[in-house]
């Protein structure tokens, strides 16, 4: 009983497989195509991936249905994961954000960026450095200066993620050091800053946009290499002689194992995508830069990305190796 | 000041009061009940689901309708607590205590009665606080840190212990599991995994809603089993409206009447910090009933009051945590950040400047606000007959019912099914905690708050430097941490004397 329900299961499996295997060029894109988000609704990368599904069915870019799913769990852990698990499938999707690669650098995860096929970088996601309006900091050289006569805070979301590294790269570049507190969620985030608690938050734009324009919270520096259009005030770490720039990959990728002429489709789609109008509104309301990386060369700035944000981690202690 | 409260609410009343406006707030009321009611497929599922459909729409009405899924779940979410003892949501979790035993002693139709009206009253209240005090409240909210964090979730889990019953011990175990299984997933300070063997699937820490499922649904009908519930005949309970067993009683309105107020109080201001705000709240509001209550031995055996507080306060909460929202662009919970997404979307940048930029918006979804509540009670009113048939049908008929809206639920999470095994394991663990006079409720509670009061420790522990001395140089933080001392010292100074006083005393 037991052997032949094994082997009907296996030659189900074998089956699948059979068919799953090749696909002809030419028929793609003939069935549903499955768009996982690996985060919880309503978060950035959400907002991104259904922007992105939204354009698709507006300008009918995708001849067939579309779904979307949220997996959220473990940092994007488990939606990952579950992408990575599809090798083969050419009709899987998924958005990239900074736990793309920082996720697999200091969790046990089965999957990192090299498990995924790359289509395009579609925009960069770079970091604010933030104090209270009503603070002594006045810009970033006064905070430099105080982190050198005291003690300074600065706390940013979770232990290894992005905000910290943005913080340990301008510690080193200014050559100062500081306490790190990490917190978990957005909002907290912010009243742990007005409430006075912390001398400074890393935080992306959207989460303290509402306090910046109403002059409560003063931004002192951006992480990207240029500066964001939805703050264009707010002077680049660089511009400032802080020599370096951090920003999170906001990319699409798919499951490993794909024909180059799916890979191929997806660059030619998803490059009609960014030349949108909807897709530039995203961009300036989300003050993200846009600069298109596409196939391999995403790959290559994957792999750099991820070799920055390793070192980092290293250096200062947040992960061994 | 009243003029300006009166011509604003004006202003909000003309969009939301308006055909489409009004049309819109019933569906997303509607809605909002019938998600409440599936436990594990919560607001913040629901929201973000129905997103799409509100693209053809103005975004005020949009988010209005919104809006209307994130309390209408509240009142929703309650009836399958009293029902079935599942309570869908964490905040729902102490409505089980008095909520389950009321309908178990025929008086369902009452209890849900009672939770809709004291649903009404604290949503009410909550939003004429909105009203008046929005601006000031949400500086109070901003002035939160750390700190004041701990402090505030300290003070709830010492609540706990009020809800543990007649056994501390037995209560103290079952809380000291909600810890313990709490401390899975990622640790947020360190970044190291903490005891997911490999599984990604638990980095991100076990959902307690699987757990609640589990040891509150499932654990309930091993239990009921166990007992040979599902041999006896089902008691008919022949339910309208015109029958006297339907309303709640003359006592119960008497008894309850300035239950209705604290509970509304303590959980507004419980909502207006972000966190785990209607959590807090309705434990702390159940906790201070209780601790009050002349005759408390009566509490857990199906007390009203022990239903209409931590509903009173759940409802003030969940408009309190619209306070945070608007005015500071904080999320309080997972529906509060699917809605401010939703307001991103649409353009609307939540913070200090919101009402300002936008008038018509902040004032059309408060007035909203009044008139959906008033819509959810006349629903639910008319809709409890309805559910109180649910517990005509004989039990044997019930249990693939509940365990199929459990699994169901629990799989919804993040359709994995390793939130279904969760769900199994904590379904026997509450068949044995049901069993042995363990608390569930203290379990699921600490498992909510105690990932929390970690973290918010180690944050003050690293801003002060090793030295706690947030705890006391912060104004705040100086009155949470008297009173945290007061809740711990007065018992036990008031235990130590009459011990003295019976020591001197002969006999």
């Amino acid at each position: 009983m037991i052997k032949r329900r094994t082997f009907t299961l296996l030659a189900a499996v074998s089956a699948a497989t059979a068919f799953a295997l090749p696909v002809a060029a030419e028929d793609y894109p003939s069935q549903r195509l499955t768009y996982t988000i690996a985060f919880g609704p309503g978060g950035g990368n959400d907002r991104m991936s259904r922007t992105v599904v939204d354009i698709l069915r507006q300008y009918d870019l995708y001849p067939g249905n579309i779904v979307v799913e949220n997996r959220e769990g473990g940092s994007g852990a488990v939606g990952f994961s579950y992408v990575s698990r599809k090798a083969g499938d050419p009709y899987r999707l998924t958005s990239t954000s900074g736990n793309f690669i920082g996720t697999p650098l200091v969790a046990d995860t089965d999957w990192t960026y090299a498990d995924f096929t790359p289509i395009g970088l579609l925009a960069s996601d770079a970091m604010l450095l933030v104090v209270r309006s009503d603070s002594d900091f006045g810009d970033l050289d006064t905070f430099v200066d105080a982190a050198n006569a005291g003690r300074v805070t600065i706390a940013g979301s979770g232990s290894a993620g992005p905000e910290r590294v943005t913080a340990a790269l301008f510690a080193k570049s200014a050559d100062i050091e500081f306490e790190y507190v990490p917190i978990g969620s957005g909002g907290e985030l912010v009243t742990a800053l007005t409430s006075g608690s912390v001398d400074a938050v890393v935080a992306n734009p959207s989460e303290v946009a509402g306090q910046l324009d109403a002059g409560t919270l003063t931004a002192l520096a951006f992480s990207d290499s240029a500066r964001s259009t939805n703050n264009p005030d707010v002077p680049t770490f660089m511009e400032l002689g802080y020599d370096f720039s951090f920003s999170l990959p906001r990319g699409v990728v798919m499951p490993d194992d794909l024909d180059p002429a799916v890979q191929d489709w997806w660059v030619e789609t998803l490059k009609k995508v960014v030349e949108t109008p909807e897709w530039q509104a995203y961009l300036v309301k989300n003050g993200m830069s846009g600069n298109p990386i596409w196939g391999d060369d995403f790959a290559t700035y994957l792999e750099e990305t991820s070799a920055q944000y390793r070192a980092t981690l290293v250096e200062i202690g947040a992960i061994q190796n | 000041m009243l003029a300006e409260i009166a011509s604003n609410l004006s202003l909000g009343l003309s969009i939301a009061a308006s055909p489409e406006g009004f049309l819109f707030l019933v569906i997303g009321a509607f809605l909002g009940m019938v998600v409440g009611l599936f436990p594990g497929f919560g607001p913040a599922a629901g929201i973000a689901v129905l997103i799409p459909m509100t693209f053809g729409l103005q975004p005020t009405i949009a988010i209005i309708m919104l809006a209307g899924i994130y309390y209408g779940s509240m009142y929703g979410g309650t009836i399958t607590s009293i029902l079935i003892n599942t309570p869908g949501e964490s905040a729902t979790v102490a409505s089980t205590i008095d909520g389950y035993p009321l309908a178990k002693k025929g008086r369902a139709g009452p209890a849900l009665v009672m939770q809709a009206i004291a649903s009404f009253f604290g949503g009410t209240i909550g939003v004429i606080l909105i009203t008046a005090l929005a601006p000031s409240l949400a500086n109070f909210a901003a002035s939160f840190g750390p700190s004041e964090y701990f402090l505030i979730i300290a003070v709830g889990l010492l609540m706990l212990t009020t809800m543990m019953g007649d056994n501390k011990f037995k209560g103290f175990i079952s809380a000291l599991i909600g810890f313990a299984i709490g401390t899975i997933g990622v640790d947020v300070m360190s970044g190291q995994q903490r005891y997911t063997f490999g599984s990604p699937e638990l980095i991100g820490g076990v959902y307690f809603v699987a757990v609640a499922i589990g040891l509150f649904g499932i654990g309930e009908l091993l239990h009921c089993i166990f007992n040979g519930q599902h041999r006896q005949p089902a008691t008919r309970l022949r339910i309208s409206f015109r029958d006297k067993e339907f309303w709640p009683s003359r006592q119960d309105y008497y008894e309850s009447r300035f239950t209705f107020w604290r509970g509304s109080a303590i959980g507004f201001v419980a909502g207006v910090l972000p966190g785990s705000g209607a959590t807090l709240g309705s434990i702390i509001g159940y906790s201070v009933e209780k601790k009050i209550a002349k005759d408390p031995e009566k509490f857990g055996m199906g007390e009203m009051r022990g239903l209409v507080a931590p509903e009173a306060a759940n409802n003030a909460a969940s408009a309190g945590a619209m306070v945070p929202l608007l005015s500071l662009g904080i999320p309080g919970s997972g529906a509060t950040a699917v809605l401010l997404g939703a307001f991103l979307m649409w353009g609307l940048q939540p913070g200090p400047l919101l009402i300002v930029n936008d008038p018509e918006f902040v004032w059309g979804l408060i007035a909203s606000m009044y008139l959906g509540n008033m819509i959810l009670i006349a629903m639910s009113i008319f809709a409890i007959p309805l559910f109180v048939k649910f517990l005509d049908i004989p039990y044997v008929n019930v249990v693939p019912v509940i365990v199929l809206l459990c699994v169901i639920g629990a799989f919804a999470i993040n359709a994995s099914i390793i939130e279904t095994w969760i769900l199994v394991l904590s379904g026997l663990v509450g068949f044995a905690m049901k069993s042995y006079g363990y608390s569930p409720a203290a379990t699921v509670l600490a498992l909510v708050l105690g990932g929390m009061a970690e973290e918010t420790f180690l944050q003050t522990y690293i801003i002060s430097q090793g030295t706690m001395s947030l705890f006391w140089e912060r104004p705040v933080s100086l009155v949470l941490s008297i009173l945290l001392l007061m809740i711990i010292a007065v018992p036990v100074t008031l235990s130590l004397m009459n011990r003295a006083k019976g020591a001197t005393e002969p006999g």
